[in-house]
């Protein structure tokens, strides 16, 4: 019976959200992020990410070396609300002093373990999104040297709706095959205000199916994806990174990368 | 007037032969809220703007500083008293002018 309500759910990714309103910005300025653990194509149920390990950007400008700037001090939890469920996340308004120089901008945000009760399995979500000011393109193609991360090859600021995406996986610097990922649109837009994703959708999904779209990386590790609208894409290569046990339990490590497409 | 668009543009091909022709100049200044201004700059291809020419003009267009940006594509100057322009010349077609009252810390 209760494997049944399980399969009876709609299909849904986790997906740790890491939210700006903007990442193709002219000019520097105040940043604000949400992050938080939750299902985005549905708006579906909130997760508890088990606290922030690491919270920070890799800033590059043209050829300069990248240099690190820690974020973690500026993390505030909040109570995240979407129509079925609540959850604690986090905001950071990260001040213009820090993000006003020209260049790439990787944003790295590491959470802590998540529980998941009905699989057995921890879960934490490795996620990256990267941002530009002003033009001028830095470190975004390169590997920031996670545990396990998605590499794009089509810079992730600049995309146009029915882009192909292409991007690598890695795992521990190494190209990893067939890995599944799992890809969705921010179908809900967050409330930055209310905290929260409303109900309305600006998808309808014909079938299960469609929400939660599934691709595989090929021998060398690549993906590709050709992106059919514009907003928010998320992709999550799932269980690649090297930890695989927490307390006891299996562990399912997760790269995860959020772009952004732009109509024409 | 045309013929000499086409020649404008022929000769900005042949004095920038050696660059790409995709990119565009990038400047931005800060004030540092200490007396000082510290400019960026770059190229939207990501080329370095190291060794490309920065001046400082007052509002009558004299110069009242002049460098040139260091190996990390920046330039740093003693903020002027009065209003200024700061000019990223890194040849014709390719420069760049702030205005003074633009740049905020």
């Amino acid at each position: 019976m209760f494997a049944f309500m399980v399969m009876s759910l709609p299909a849904q990714a986790h997906f740790m959200m890491v939210y700006t309103p903007e990442i193709a910005k002219e000019k520097g300025g105040d940043m604000d992020f949400r992050l938080v653990f939750t299902h985005p194509a549905e708006a579906g149920h909130t997760m508890d990410m088990g606290g922030a390990q690491e919270f920070y950007a890799l800033y590059q400008r043209g050829d300069n070396k990248a240099k690190k700037i820690d974020l973690k001090g500026y993390l505030k939890e909040i109570d995240w609300a979407n129509p079925e469920s609540k959850g604690k996340g986090f905001e950071a308004m990260i001040p213009r002093k820090l993000v006003r120089s020209m260049g790439d901008y990787t944003f790295v945000f590491k959470p802590g373990y998540y529980f998941e009760k009905e699989e057995g399995i921890y879960m934490q979500q490795i996620t990256k999104l990267v941002a530009n000011v002003g033009g001028i393109p830095g470190n975004w193609a390169e590997p920031a040297g996670l545990p396990c991360e998605i590499v794009p090859l089509i810079k992730p600021y600049g995309l146009w709706t029915g882009n192909v995406f292409k991007a690598r996986v890695l795992s521990q610097g190494k190209p990893v095959a067939g890995a599944e990922v799992e890809v969705e649109f921010m179908s809900h837009m967050p409330d930055l205000k209310a905290n929260v994703m409303h109900a309305k959708s600006s998808v309808d999904y014909p079938h299960d199916a469609f929400v939660t779209q599934t691709i595989f990386t090929d021998s060398e590790g690549y993906i590709t994806f050709g992106i059919p609208k514009a907003g928010w894409w998320g992709f999550a290569a799932l269980g690649v990174g090297p930890e695989t046990e927490h307390k006891g339990k299996e562990m399912s490590q997760d790269a995860v990368i959020w772009v952004k497409a732009v109509d024409m | 007037m045309k013929k000499m668009i086409v020649f404008a543009v022929f000769a900005a091909m042949v004095a920038f032969a050696g660059h790409a022709f995709a990119h565009s100049p990038l400047c931005d200044c800060f004030d540092n809220g200490d007396g000082t201004v510290t400019c960026e700059g770059g190229f939207s291809d990501g080329s370095s703007a190291a060794g490309v020419k920065m001046s400082v003009l007052d509002g009558a267009g004299k110069v009242l500083q002049d460098g040139k940006m260091n190996a990390d594509s920046e330039f740093s100057f003693k903020k002027p008293g009065d209003a200024y322009v700061v000019l990223f010349d890194a040849g014709e077609g390719h420069s760049v002018e702030i205005n003074g009252a633009d740049i905020v810390e």
